[in-house]
């Protein structure tokens, strides 16, 4: 397949990111996609020569080069590793998510991510499944000071997840609200390259947050974190300034700390599978490992690879269909040999996305912070 | 032979190899032809910034394979010597000296699947491992038992076992445990014809020649090393290090030589020439000081290691080096691989290369500076810079490179500048006592000088490529040896 693009021009920044790593193999043992497919394509390196080819040398995207663009899970994993990001700058998730738009912008996406734009926009998450499936569409929404968002994969998927939140916060005595028919956030856009339609989405979200009144936001799902913290502001999105805004390691951690919630100990040997958009993203480590360690104690062991040298866990490796980007168990099963390394019982995971990607493994049972915190009250 | 990709015969011979590995495993997308054409060789990167407002192509595979074992690449092979198609085996595709290119095209052979560790032997010592797994990755796995290679290059992070082995890699620590040849124990080999060989179970008999040394250094032109057994080591139980600053680079040089001559077992030495003090160390350790910075260290035992740094600084005073301390020798350690990121790499448009050479010590100051005068003399446009970076008791390895900021925009002006630089620079260094190459390989990139490295001995390896691979299928092109 060919097809005619005319390509959009790099920011100095992403240019020098495209120059630095274009031959630069430095990083290729800390890309997770790699070690799926085998493929020097799929290295930081391989989509640098790909990108160069069309953003410096003037050549036409091709279906193969598109997949290419795809196949990364912009985790950032190359970043972390650079030992010459810091001063560099260099950004290679950047790099993926401005070719994915120009992709999407010359209307040269697969079928299979068209889909999954289209399951987003119209039914709220990507999997394809109906909006009246949600947990969310079940709720009443009320008036609150905290408001709980469950995010896509924990509102279709992991409704598990939401009950344990929910378990959480009646036990804390806390009023709390969610919303009806949960907007997606519209990250999971941003990062397929549907900008405006994310931009749109994050509007409406935005728009339905207000109208809560609430003060504090607190989610289940790393990437509306993000999208509150980060594109929100960004996008220029107006959203009350005051709001507080935590994943639920950070409120729980709080709530820890505050002396308002006290955990039962756990016994066997509990691991953290950080999170790529709280961690490498927003730079949160340290609350979930609070949580976990005032249950813990010494029990706790980290993974040899942690903090933002874990490689990925998957929360975009999305799926619709069950087979787009399914490559999510492969990444879990790299973190699964580190787990069992340490002979961890339990891994808690900080996504719905990583404790997909990390379930059904031998020698441990993946759970959600919520889940873990919930079951030691 | 290039084949036709909108022809039935390129789909007859597609479906042989796919019948092989499974339809997944070779590609022939347009996406992975760009990027396997392209290694961390100068020419084809430069080749390929400039190609927008040049009519220039690079040559590409036709077929990339990713087979899983040694079975798969015999069959692929006679495949491969029924048509008379080229085979260029890639690992992690890192080499500087464009080895792994597939400048004939055909068929490229990507090794990473082969990537599993079968037996660790903690009684011998010893780890059988397929050899497309990344170093990196390896050493990562030994890791965990407490156990190591002691094979730590750089390039760890993206080359494969057999790319070490194809092209005798070396590490940082190789003073005290050697090059990548020297930790083999014993290796599974496909002949080009499709065979599957393996040497000895031991190296060290008495038994003929060391069929593993034919094959290491061969560059794929003699077959492809599939599963090695390497030596392992328990990791030290401590590693220290110290740096110092010499009057010059003979100072440095001699105390190089005496920390060997006493018979101490540095783990490193790394000696930096008066220019790369200037250039590099003040770059990536923030350290400005007129002179050559040298590294020692040792590793084992707390009490052995503190015994051989007692003895090595004394060397270093006698030499009246300035000592700088263990904590700048810590940081040379943290920051080692720090030299080859962005931005403290070169990278085009910037032209460079890597001159590394060996010689015995009474030569090797010899090469240092008549590789210098080459580029002082012949080339104004250019720097110079060098290190020491792996010592022998006969000799030091040296690490040179030239750097030119602004070589000619035309691409073909800059391959001949590139080249002319290698030429005059490596045949002084031959004149002087050294060899074309110590750790990278020849590849394309200095193939054309092996003939006049070996003289009269080169008829050797002409006539072993023609008896093991009588349709010259293997790597085409590479280490002089033709097509």
């Amino acid at each position: 397949m060919k097809i005619k693009v005319e390509a959009i021009k790099l920011s100095k920044s992403l240019s020098d990111t495209l120059e630095a790593c274009r031959y630069c193999f430095m990083c290729r043992q800390a890309c997770p996609s790699e070690f799926i497919s085998y493929r020097e394509s799929d290295t930081p390196r391989g989509r640098g020569i790909i990108l160069q080819s069309v953003y410096k040398t003037g050549q036409e995207y091709t279906k193969s080069k598109i997949e290419a663009v795809y196949n990364c899970f912009v985790c950032g994993s190359c970043t972390s590793w650079c030992e010459g990001a810091e001063i560099g700058h260099y950004d290679i998730p950047e790099l993926i998510k401005f070719a994915r738009r120009d992709i999407v912008k010359q209307k040269l996406m697969s079928p299979a991510v068209e889909m999954m734009c289209r399951s987003l926009v119209e039914n709220e998450n990507c999997f394809g499944q109906n909006k009246s499936e949600s947990f969310s569409s079940k709720i009443k929404e009320t008036e609150a000071d905290v408001l709980y968002l469950a995010g896509g994969e924990v509102n279709f998927r992991n409704n598990e997840i939401a009950e344990a939140m929910l378990k959480i916060f009646r036990y804390l005595n806390v009023k709390v609200t969610m919303l009806k028919d949960e907007p997606s956030c519209g990250k999971i856009l941003d990062l397929l390259g549907y900008q405006e339609e994310a931009i749109l989405k994050a509007s409406q979200l935005a728009k339905r947050i207000r109208s809560t009144g609430c003060k504090t936001i607190v989610v289940s799902d790393p990437l509306i974190l993000h999208c509150l913290r980060n594109d929100i502001p960004g996008w220029a999105i107006d959203l009350n300034k005051n709001l507080k805004i935590l994943h639920s390691s950070e409120y729980l951690a709080e709530l820890i700390k505050s002396g308002l919630l006290k955990l039962n100990p756990v016994k066997e040997k509990v691991t953290l599978a950080d999170s790529e958009f709280l961690g490498r993203y927003n730079n949160i480590y340290d609350a979930p490992r609070e949580v976990i360690g005032s249950s813990a104690g010494s029990n706790f062991a980290e993974l040899k690879w942690n903090r933002d040298k874990l490689l990925c866990t998957g929360e975009s490796a999305f799926i619709h269909d069950d087979k787009v980007f399914s490559f999510g168990k492969k990444l879990g099963e790299e973190i699964a040999i580190l787990a069992n390394d340490i002979g961890a019982g339990t891994i808690v995971t900080l996504s719905a996305a990583a404790k997909n990607n990390l379930e059904g493994f031998k020698g441990f049972k993946a759970l959600e912070i919520s889940e873990f915190v919930a079951g030691l009250i | 032979m290039k084949l036709d990709q909108s022809s039935y015969m390129f789909g007859m011979i597609l479906f042989e190899l796919q019948d092989v590995v499974g339809k997944d495993c070779v590609s022939c997308r347009d996406s992975d032809k760009e990027v396997y054409s392209i290694d961390y060789f100068w020419i084809p990167e430069m080749w390929a910034d400039r190609q927008k407002n040049n009519n220039i192509t690079r040559p590409t595979a036709d077929f990339i394979i990713h087979p899983k074992n040694a079975d798969e690449i015999s069959r692929i092979l006679k495949i491969a010597n029924n048509y008379k198609i080229p085979v260029t085996v890639w690992g992690g595709g890192s080499g500087s000296q464009g080895g792994a290119l597939p400048v004939f095209g055909g068929i490229i052979i990507d090794t990473k699947r082969m990537d599993r560790i079968f037996d660790i032997d903690q009684k011998s010592m010893t780890v059988t491992v397929g050899t497309g797994i990344i170093m990196q990755r390896f050493e990562w796995e030994l890791e965990k038992s407490g156990l190591s290679t002691m094979h730590d290059p750089a390039s760890s992070n993206c080359a494969t076992v057999g790319g070490f082995l194809a092209n005798r890699g070396t590490g940082v620590w190789s003073t005290k445990y050697g090059k990548i040849e020297d930790m083999v124990v014993n290796m599974e080999v496909v002949l080009p014809t499709g065979e599957i060989i393996n040497t000895l179970p031991v190296p060290k008999t008495a038994c003929g020649p060391d069929l593993n040394q034919i094959f290491l250094g061969s560059e794929g032109t003699l077959g492809v090393i599939t599963k090695v057994t390497l030596i392992i080591r328990h990791l030290p139980e401590v590693r220290k290090f110290r740096a110092y600053i010499f009057r010059d680079l003979a100072t440095g040089l001699r105390v190089g030589q005496r920390l060997l001559e006493k018979n101490l077992q540095p783990t490193v030495i790394r000696l930096y020439s008066e220019s790369e003090t200037k250039e590099l160390i003040k770059k990536v350790l923030g350290i400005e000081r007129e002179g050559a910075y040298m590294v020692f260290g040792f590793d084992g035992s707390e009490e052995m290691v503190d015994l051989q740094m007692k003895c090595g600084m004394e060397i270093a005073a006698e030499e009246k080096g300035e000592d700088l301390g263990e904590e700048l020798g810590k940081q040379w350690y943290k920051n080692r691989y720090k030299f080859f990121f962005p931005p403290y790499m070169f990278k085009l448009p910037q032209c460079f290369g890597t001159l590394d050479s060996v010689a015995s010590y009474t030569n090797i100051q010899g090469v240092h500076d008549a590789m210098r005068e080459v580029i002082e003399t012949r080339y104004p446009m250019a720097r110079f810079i060098a290190h020491f970076s792996h010592w022998f008791h006969w000799g030091a390895m040296i690490y040179a490179r030239f750097i030119i900021d602004n070589p000619p925009e035309d691409p073909e002006e800059a391959l001949y500048l590139h080249n002319s630089i290698w030429n005059d620079c490596l045949r002084a260094a031959i004149k002087a006592g050294g060899v074309l190459n110590e750790h990278h390989g020849i590849g394309i990139k200095l193939g054309r000088l092996v003939p006049e490295l070996y003289g009269d001995s080169f008829i050797v390896l002409k006539q072993m490529k023609k008896m093991f691979d009588p349709n010259s299928i293997m790597n085409p092109g590479k280490m002089g040896l033709g097509i």
